[in-house]
């Protein structure tokens, strides 16, 4: 199988570059990541991050083929020839197809991503109705690989100040959490021309999520909690 | 005061939209006459005035928050950025007192 790689290191000198690798995927190679783990064999200088390898830790996002994904999630049949493995476009990148994350979890960081609840506590925990507990389907499995963020055009533009499909659908989890208390801050907070409006509803983000959730939708709801306050 | 700012850009923008399909779209075609002295009487008319005053209005509005989207997300440097922002809003301006004068003027010649 053929595999054209972006590669770069900082510290040669060099100009980022494509570089053509030829690998033959073994028995019990599925996904993408076996064979970069292969890969890696055959140069230990190809550096990209991976910890978990099934889907759940976000570490392996890559642009793949022209599409923001995850290695350990994308199946070998079926990826077209040769593979085009970029890093996560918008991305400062860091070397190969390691990206500087730091501005993206800053972002997730100033929507305050736990529970505020000053009510005093419970005896054994806060419950929930199945219902409640329900809205908070679609939001909790984010795994915060910014496959969404880095496919978002109002990203790519303002990356420093627009707070980017998955910020937002972390900030839309606590929003919609019945035991947070918070909500009017949280809402407050996100009510600005770039935080959350920079957003123009060009669901890349949704058509992107390698687990299949709907940021787009999150960000609808926010808005419409938005207004629904003001009314 | 946060004027056309975040959710009250957001919302000027659904409702001008709404207003500009209705005006433009399903009434005025189908209620103004077609030759020009009768087109400057419904103009100069208690209907037709406000009618069209509301969708330059409704116009000028959607035009500023679309081409200010386009602005913050395109033009990053802060003066290039405020000079065209200032253009926009001086033309828009422009073009709703513009139309405003000549309903007036059509209004007072009737």
């Amino acid at each position: 199988m053929r595999l054209d790689i972006y590669r770069f290191d900082p510290e040669s000198g060099a100009p980022p570059r494509m570089q053509a690798y030829e690998v033959q995927p073994e028995a019990g190679d599925k996904k993408l990541l076996d064979l970069l783990m292969r890969l890696r064999v055959q140069d230990d200088s190809l550096s990209f991050r991976r910890s978990c390898r099934e889907g759940v830790c976000g570490s392996d996002a890559m642009n793949i083929n022209g599409r923001n994904g995850l290695a350990c999630l994308t199946a070998l049949d079926g990826l077209k020839e040769p593979v085009m493995l970029r890093p996560l476009p918008g991305f400062p990148v860091i070397r190969d197809l390691i990206v500087d994350m730091t501005q993206f979890f800053a972002h997730y960081h100033s929507i305050r991503p736990w529970l505020i609840n000053d009510e005093p506590l419970p005896e054994r925990e806060r419950l929930q109705t199945p219902a409640e507990r329900e809205r908070l389907d679609g939001l909790y499995e984010c795994i915060l690989c910014a496959c969404c963020s880095a496919f978002c055009p109002s990203y790519w533009w303002n990356p420093d100040k627009f707070i980017g499909p998955s910020g937002l659908l972390q900030a839309y989890r606590f929003i919609a959490d019945s035991r947070d208390t918070a909500t009017a801050e949280r809402l407050d907070f996100l009510d600005d021309v770039y935080r959350l409006y920079r957003c123009r509803t060009i669901m890349n983000c949704t058509e992107v999520c390698p687990k299949g959730l709907s940021p787009s939708h999150a960000i609808e709801r926010i808005r419409l909690a938005l207004l629904r306050r003001s009314s | 005061m946060r004027l056309f700012d975040g959710q009250r850009a957001w919302v000027v923008q659904r409702i001008s939209a709404l207003l500009l399909l209705v005006l433009a779209v399903l009434v005025l075609p189908f209620a103004s006459p077609l030759d020009f002295s009768a087109w400057r009487a419904f103009a100069g008319g208690v209907l037709g005035g406000p009618l069209i005053a509301l969708l330059f209005g409704a116009l000028c509005a959607h035009a500023w928050v679309g081409l200010r989207d386009i602005v913050l997300d395109y033009i990053q440097p802060r003066g290039l950025r405020l000079a065209v922002l200032s253009l926009i809003a001086v033309v828009l301006l422009g073009v709703l007192v513009r139309v405003l004068l000549s309903l007036a003027a059509a209004a007072l010649s009737t």
